[in-house]
């Protein structure tokens, strides 16, 4: 079997089709062209065969072929402690860890024992786990951890007094939980298998015969959900993610075609079932967005009828501000999504699609297969349940700069009339009144630098990837020198825009990586940016400044950015190589100020 | 339902687990006849089976089961 082949049979299995996800599993070791370009290491209590090959299949839908580790039962101490175990001499770039509640369960208090005995136990337990997060770091500073939450079981012999006491089985578990949360450092992700169960059902999820047989930790029926909560979060660490919700109206919004019934006809009413799941469905959509997902309308309206709704129906929960984009016209959908994301600069494969309409979805399916679409449901009561459970914005992390997006894209609208008076472009950059800062990285930005640096396609020079604990050592590494730009304009705070790793040797100075995000291309900050690198360059006694350019198929917009900062080039096979010999009164032209 | 008949249904389960679909399996055969019955093939075998029929095996059921005539006679105990 073949690469290609192999992909389109694991894209067409469905998760509750158990037998298909565990059949596939075995064949991936048959795959012939595979080429591994990720090492996962598995360690768990119970057994974690299954796991590691479906997730090793399912992590092929995102490109992602895994060299496995499989540690062995129960064996997590063993691998972890024993620092000549396979798992260290594996090198794994990420280790899965899969406890089960029955590691932790003799820890609990004893019945009535007081606050102080609780909080012993509770320590034990996540001092148990730091120790094993923190031996792991040490070993591998490389390597990031994933590490599942408890599931707590369905029984408890206190019965319903479990949770009128904080020394039940149950309150401990959950106390347990909410600790990993409290002590989880940088470079461990907690997945929520608790949370998995108990959208399954307790009473299904586990299978008590197939744990006392097999050390099944839950009933084999489900591998494909487990599976697909762990490759979830592999796909959002190398920031395949989704940005951008388009939505219908008619019939997805609210109840009704508005181009018949008026904007005051259309069932929003809250004394309504239906009107009642369609505002619960506008809200469910606001809270999206203000998590920092960008909202757009694809609408085969009249523009007028489309955004009237909006404006003066009052019981519509979302508003024309909500929207970063609004087409409504009589064009094809497909051509439509393809305007939204040239106006919103977001790839098609950020797009999430939803529309009551079977022949609009299968038309974006057949066209645009990148976006992914949404099947909903006849019943609009079922809307919100279709949406979340179709885990479209399983992000690394929420950064200030992920809420603050759609305000972005909201204020881009002002710039663009903003444009309008402007006598030429210069005229608009001074008039943006854009102000930047500088700095060093610090470890309040972090996530943020991890998140620019690792998802940013375009503005990104070499396009090399780093997770948090290489920039770690980095920030730790007199050679390397990370900085952060941050940048605002008189109607927005962008946050930060911009990351630059510089490595100093033998007074050379090397842009090891330089990436700014798309939405301030063509505002001079890029030659700011240059300006300051030098300055630094000559503050370390460079005498010489050194860039890379990587060409990918995302990145050609700026093939020649160096050549156009004044460096000199020299091609290297490949590579693209620019060099600048000349740091003294190194001067850009630019229309940023530095706060 | 005739002994031949469940061991029809049964040949399909096991051909689709093992991915064999020319496997031919008799009342003898057991783990020790086909190389992938191993303790993991064999907890899918129980679903498959327990989905097929509609039943349920109890742990020791499962811990007894060795071979394919056994299997055959819990089922029909069952159906």
């Amino acid at each position: 079997m073949l690469v290609s082949e192999y992909k389109s049979k694991i894209n067409s299995i469905e998760l509750d089709d158990y037998a298909s996800l565990l059949n596939i599993g075995r064949k991936l070791k048959k795959i012939e062209d595979i080429k591994y370009n990720i090492r996962i290491a598995f360690l768990g209590s119970t057994s974690i065969q299954l796991i590691t090959s479906v997730t090793s299949a399912l992590l092929t839908k995102y490109d992602l072929f895994a060299d496995v580790y499989e540690g062995h039962y129960n064996g997590i101490l063993m691998d972890v402690l024993d620092y000549n175990s396979d798992l260290y001499k594996f090198e794994p770039d990420y280790i899965v860890i899969l406890p089960d509640y029955r590691d932790i369960i003799d820890l609990k208090p004893g019945i009535l024992e007081g606050a102080e005995s609780l909080n012993k136990s509770l320590d034990l337990v996540i001092n148990k786990y730091l120790n094993i997060w923190n031996k792991i770091h040490i070993k591998l500073p490389k390597s990031h951890i994933i590490f599942s939450n408890f599931v707590k079981p369905f029984y408890d012999c206190l019965g319903n007094l479990s949770c009128n006491y904080d020394f039940s089985q149950t309150s401990f578990l959950n106390q347990v939980n909410m600790r990993l949360i409290e002590y989880k450092t940088s470079y461990v992700t907690i997945i929520d298998m608790e949370g998995l169960s108990s959208y399954i059902g307790k009473k299904d999820w586990f299978d008590e015969c197939g744990y006392f047989l097999n050390k099944s930790g839950f009933n084999l029926r489900y591998i494909g959900y487990v599976c697909d909560l762990i490759s979830r979060q592999f796909a959002a660490f190398i920031g395949k993610i989704k940005k951008c919700l388009v939505l219908d109206l008619d019939n997805t919004l609210w109840g009704g075609i508005v181009g018949d019934v008026g904007y005051n006809g259309i069932n929003i009413d809250p004394n309504d079932p239906e009107g009642e799941a369609y505002i619960a469905f506008q809200k469910y959509i606001l809270e999206l967005k203000e998590r920092g997902v960008v909202l757009a309308v694809c609408s085969k309206n009249e523009e007028e009828n489309a955004k009237e709704p909006f404006v003066k129906n009052e019981k519509m929960v979302l508003k024309l501000s909500d929207f970063s984009d609004f087409i409504a016209n009589w064009d094809d959908k497909a051509t439509n999504i393809k305007r939204i994301a040239k106006n919103l600069n977001l790839g098609l494969d950020s797009f999430v699609f939803v529309d009551d309409n079977p022949t609009e979805r299968e038309l974006i399916k057949n066209y645009l297969p990148e976006v992914k679409v949404i099947d909903l449901p006849e019943d609009a009561s079922l809307y919100i349940r279709s949406l979340n459970q179709a885990y479209c914005f399983e992000w690394n992390q929420l950064t200030k700069e992920d809420i603050n997006r759609s305000k972005t894209y909201e204020d881009n609208k002002k710039r663009e009339s903003l444009l309008d008076d402007c006598v030429d472009y210069d005229d608009y950059l001074k008039r943006l009144e854009m102000i930047v800062s500088f700095e060093e990285l610090n470890v309040d930005n972090m996530p943020r630098f991890v998140q620019l640096v690792n998802k940013t396609n375009q503005f990104n020079l070499r396009t090399i990837r780093y997770n948090e604990t290489e920039i770690s050592n980095m920030m730790e590494d007199s050679q390397y020198k990370l900085y952060t730009i941050s940048l605002k304009d008189k109607f927005s705070d962008y946050g930060i825009i911009a990351c630059i790793v510089l490595k100093i040797d033998n007074n050379e100075c090397f842009i090891e990586n330089w990436v700014m995000s798309c939405r301030v291309f063509k505002k001079t900050v890029e030659n700011f940016t240059i300006e300051k690198i030098i300055k630094e360059a000559e503050k370390y006694n460079c005498k010489v400044v050194r860039g890379e350019y990587i060409e990918t198929e995302k990145n050609k917009l700026i093939k020649d950015l160096y050549i156009q900062l004044g460096f000199q080039s020299y091609c290297d096979n490949n590579k693209k190589e620019f060099v600048l010999n000349n740091v003294k009164n190194y001067k850009q032209k630019y229309f940023v100020k530095e706060k | 339902m005739e002994n031949n008949e469940i061991k029809e249904k049964l040949q399909e389960i096991f051909r689709e687990i093992f991915d064999d679909p020319e496997l031919i399996i008799e009342f003898k055969t057991t783990a020790e006849d086909i190389e992938d019955w191993d303790s993991l093939t064999h907890m899918q075998l129980i679903l498959e089976i327990e989905s097929e029929f509609n039943i349920k095996f109890t742990t020791t059921e499962i811990k007894k089961a060795s071979n394919v005539g056994e299997f055959i006679e819990i089922i029909k105990e069952k159906i």
